[in-house]
């Protein structure tokens, strides 16, 4: 039997650099969702092709099975973009999870037989279903608001005006997305990026 | 509150996608019941990405032309949403008068638990067909029921869907995620509640030889 021996995370911090990537990848992500921009599809593919290109020579040391990992992740994110949730996790995460699907089948091809399982009956990640599991990043509220006073100085400033105009000023994440001219889904994932940067900080600082 | 859970290397293995697909489901059901875990995942999906993709130069050689770029381009325009026959997720199951709420990943493969069939004492089991090879069952234990002690070898997980149970080392309760210490006999029972389980015996792909030589609770009854 394995038990959790205190995991502290601090693994993932982003740099500047990489939250604007993200950014604009989730532009593209709604971009391509709410009006099926060729463009934008097209941008998104130019992003991320040839890192799945090299993930996938790296997995399989096979060119023609990499370039089938690159069109089927990639037709996925074309066809289901309106499935990205933004506060979730980042673009490439999404799209990574997509790939790591396609690979597990794509490993099993040959030994595949019609109704075995596939991955995305073990990972549902491109079901339609609303599933309502509950976010895990989340803040427990009377901490945050003991918290977020001392701390939210030190988030770098996309993010820290997005919590404070959440948290101290009490506006929606839509109201947010109004006033800062900003996408829904770029405040969506800056607020998921500030609460776990917030969650660090205050772990760090116990 | 969940007190078992599976190591952080299963959890890496069950995010690249190198467990089995039967560990796998076990492992993301677990999941679905633990909101730690569901943290712990994220995160390491956040560094695998990173390890992954993000940093990956891709090496000049392979890179891909403009013209094959254009060439899968027009390809993903012209394909059509693959809309597979999805079977609709299902998350009640009933048994013996009980009715259970199943987690997200387990719902959606409902379709692939079997019949139940009713085993010596108080225990039922319903075998899950997933793939060639692997032997995955649900299992249900009324209250006061009782698995003989027994050895056995190989890899298996016990994940705790409803209910509680017990052995000789400790209580499990809903969301316990176990792999058994392969030193001891064993001797599950319920007390006075009865228990769900889901359980599998099979190796994870790149698991070190010295896990894959676990004891096995149930093993005697359901997998032999
Ligand atoms: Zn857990």
């Amino acid at each position: 039997m394995q038990m959790v021996s205190g995991r502290t995370s601090k693994r993932g911090s982003m740099t500047t650099t990489q939250t604007d990537a993200a950014d604009k990848a989730a532009a593209l992500l709604t971009e391509i969702a709410e009006n099926r921009s060729r463009a934008a599809f097209s941008e998104i593919f130019r992003l991320f092709a040839p890192k799945l290109q090299s993930y996938a020579t790296r997995q399989f040391g096979n060119e023609q099975t990499a370039m089938d990992l690159v069109q089927e992740t990639m037709t996925n994110v074309w066809h289901k973009a309106h499935l990205f949730k933004p506060d979730r996790g980042s673009p490439s995460t999404w799209i990574f999870t997509i790939a790591r699907n396609i690979r597990f089948d794509l490993l099993r091809k040959n030994k595949k037989r019609k109704d075995d399982i596939s991955a995305d009956e073990l990972w549902p990640i491109l079901s339609e279903q609303n599933d309502s599991l509950d976010d895990g990043y989340a803040l427990d509220h009377d901490v945050l608001m003991q918290e977020i006073s001392h701390y939210y100085a030190k988030l770098p400033d996309a993010q820290r005006v997005v919590i404070e105009k959440i948290y101290i000023e009490g506006k929606s994440q839509q109201e947010v997305s109004d006033a800062l001219g900003v996408p829904l889904g770029t405040i969506k994932s800056r607020t998921r990026l500030a609460l776990k940067k917030l969650k660090e900080l205050i772990v760090d600082n116990d | 509150m969940i007190k078992s859970h599976p190591g952080e290397g299963l959890l890496y293995q069950y995010v690249s996608g190198d467990l089995s697909a039967a560990m796998t489901l076990v492992v993301g059901t677990h999941i679905d019941m633990c909101k730690t875990c569901r943290q712990t995942v994220c995160d390491i999906e956040q560094k695998l990405c990173e390890e992954n993709l993000d940093t990956l130069v891709s090496i000049a050689s392979s890179t891909m032309s403009k013209s094959q770029c254009d060439q899968m381009l027009e390809a993903i325009f012209a394909s059509s949403a693959c809309n597979k026959q999805v079977h609709q997720p299902n998350e009640l199951l009933s048994l013996e008068g009980r009715r259970f709420t199943l987690p997200r990943t387990l719902a959606h493969n409902s379709h692939r638990i079997g019949e139940w069939s009713k085993l010596v004492g108080k225990l039922w089991r319903a075998p899950l067909t997933l793939d060639n090879g692997n032997q995955t069952n649900l299992i249900y234990m009324a209250p006061g029921a009782k698995v003989s002690e027994h050895t056995h070898k190989g890899l298996e997980a016990t994940l705790v869907i409803d209910g509680i149970f017990n052995d000789e080392q400790s209580e499990y309760r809903d969301g316990d995620f176990i792999l058994l210490d392969p030193s001891r006999t064993h001797t599950p029972e319920t007390q006075n509640e009865d228990c769900l389980t889901l359980a599998t015996l099979d190796a994870p792909m790149h698991f070190t030889s010295g896990i894959s030589r676990l004891l096995n609770p149930f093993s005697h009854l359901f997998f032999r």
